[in-house]
């Protein structure tokens, strides 16, 4: 068996309930350490995947390329404060590696981006929301012709991807670490609050779809095709 | 950074001491603990960056404000009530609670910000690159691509901005368009080149053997005894833990374990890296007066 399906089975049978049994012995604030421990074995299956496939080198540089691509892309935008297209990246990149490149794209472009920006605790929660946004966009439309690909569609499939899948995700980051009681009124508070931060989010990834998708993908899809790579 | 003490030594107790660290910072809710966090982690984090740690503290100071604050708002429980607001009791315990939950997150943060300036990039993947060694391989062309693609884009922008398609006084509709134009010619220039580093990858013999690392790091004497001084004051701090030492609940009654040997052990514990860094610099001091 594979190195990857045994820990998968491990972690999702072991490693994950062991995590939240134990997890209820420790004091404190015990449940953002637990948390985490989750996040950790959620990703390292999709890491040991990616191992076990033995990438070849052309394969690994497109995903180096697409994941500083994804970080970098803040720089394009100087004269627009607060524009990320980052999004957008990992979703074109999730698109044209499929699922696991995407997941992949998505994760160590969170990881890679906190070297700059400093880690926190928040590191694991990004890998996360990242990577299930490029797993999303690879799901739905690698290799697949039925959903149409128009700058149009694309662009709102990135916002109702970016406002479903990456903000609740980072949202329930800020509730564990700064609630000390969890009712439904403080919990929704804090999700409020930040509604207007994840819609600015989701309408840059909209713009930068709108606009981007279109030639990127066209050069994706040349680069592909050239050297056959995800064919 | 060359003069940190900490930073030299073996990666895997750089990494082990911060593990350790931020989860005694997360579990810890005592605020004598807390107090000794902040301090320990406060101190390393000035002496690692300076002038620079003061501007980071001053801006996790609002935020530790802000969420002592708020969290009386939603946690009514507590005695002392010190005022009403919106016709709910904001209590002196959930205060309190809120305080304490404040100092875990800027603890967590300084913590953090340490870790990123002693565990670089080469230590990290020195450390894991051979569990995972793609992954490890992946992350290091990253980290080298991400300098190369900001430099290539303030070249690209340079340009343009020499043909007068600078970015300034332009609507809002032809900023984004703008950006958009160098980010292709970005995609364009580092897909290509990208695939020409896999060629000459593949041909010096990428995949044919394990990959080494740039640094060597060994685990020297020095190593080994600094690994078990942590290991021996963080097994006394989890049995402390363990007994109930550093446990303290704020609502509704604040109550808290008495202080005990536990707290200066977990003090020892989190001032290593401090003591090392003084240390090396008292000594470089001798060494210097002597010549």
């Amino acid at each position: 068996m594979k190195k990857s399906t045994v820990f998968t089975l491990l972690s999702v049978f072991v490693l994950i309930p062991g995590a939240l049994f134990l997890g209820r012995f420790l004091p404190g604030r015990g449940f953002y350490l637990t948390s985490t421990l989750v996040i950790l074995f959620v990703l390292l299956p999709f890491f040991l995947a990616f191992e076990d496939r033995r990438p070849q080198a052309r394969e690994l540089v497109l995903i180096a390329v697409l994941c500083a691509l994804a970080v970098a892309s803040r720089a394009a935008f100087v004269w627009l404060p607060h524009f990320k297209p980052l999004f957008g990246v990992i979703i074109l990149s999730g698109i044209v590696c499929g699922a696991q490149g995407g997941f992949l794209v998505g994760a160590v472009s969170a990881f890679a981006s906190n070297f700059l920006f400093g880690q926190g605790p928040w590191t694991p929660w990004q890998m996360l929301a990242y990577g299930i946004c490029g797993l999303v966009a690879g799901a739905c439309y690698h290799k697949k012709d039925r959903l149409p690909k128009d700058p149009l569609s694309l662009g709102l499939f990135g916002f109702v991807a970016v406002l479903f899948t990456v903000c609740p995700i980072l949202d329930t980051s800020t509730v564990l670490t700064s609630l000390t009681v969890f009712t439904p009124a403080s919990v929704f508070g804090i999700y409020a609050a930040a509604i207007p931060t994840n819609l600015i989010q989701a309408g840059c990834t909209l713009v930068t779809l709108l606009v981007l998708s279109k030639p990127l993908l066209y050069k994706l899809a040349r680069i592909t095709q050239k050297y056959g790579l995800y064919q | 950074m060359g003069k940190d003490g900490f930073s030299k030594c073996h990666p895997a107790v750089n990494f082990l001491f911060f593990v350790g660290a931020i989860v005694f910072g997360v579990l810890f809710q005592h605020p004598a603990y807390l107090l000794a966090g902040l301090l320990c982690a406060g101190a390393y984090y000035l002496l690692l960056c300076g002038q620079k740690a003061l501007k980071s503290m001053a801006m996790m100071l609002p935020l530790f404000l802000i969420i002592a604050a708020i969290n009386p708002l939603f946690n009514t429980r507590g005695e002392h009530i010190l005022f009403h607001l919106f016709g709910r009791p904001y209590t002196q315990e959930a205060l309190g609670y809120g305080f304490a939950v404040g100092s875990i997150l800027v603890i967590t943060l300084l913590w953090f910000g340490c870790y990123n300036r002693v565990m670089t990039e080469d230590k990290f993947t020195a450390l894991f690159g051979n569990l995972m060694p793609a992954l490890s391989l992946l992350l290091v062309m990253v980290f080298r691509l991400i300098p190369a693609l900001l430099y290539k884009s303030k070249q690209i922008t340079d340009a343009r901005r020499c043909i007068g398609k600078s970015g300034e006084n332009l609507t809002f509709r032809q900023k984004i368009s703008s950006g958009m134009t160098v980010l292709l010619a970005l995609a364009g220039w580092s897909l290509e080149s990208g695939i020409l580093t896999a060629d000459s990858m593949r041909c010096r013999g990428y995949g044919t053997a394990r990959r080494t690392n740039f640094q060597v790091y060994r685990l020297h004497l020095s190593d080994w005894v600094l690994l078990a001084a942590l290991a021996l004051t963080a097994a006394v701090t989890v049995c402390g833990a363990a007994v109930g030492a550093t446990e303290a609940a704020y609502v509704p009654v604040f109550t808290a374990a008495p202080v005990s040997v536990f707290l200066p052990v977990y003090c020892i514990f989190l001032l290593i890296p401090t003591i090392i860094h003084i240390k090396e610099v008292v000594l470089c001091r001798i060494f210097i007066s002597k010549i």
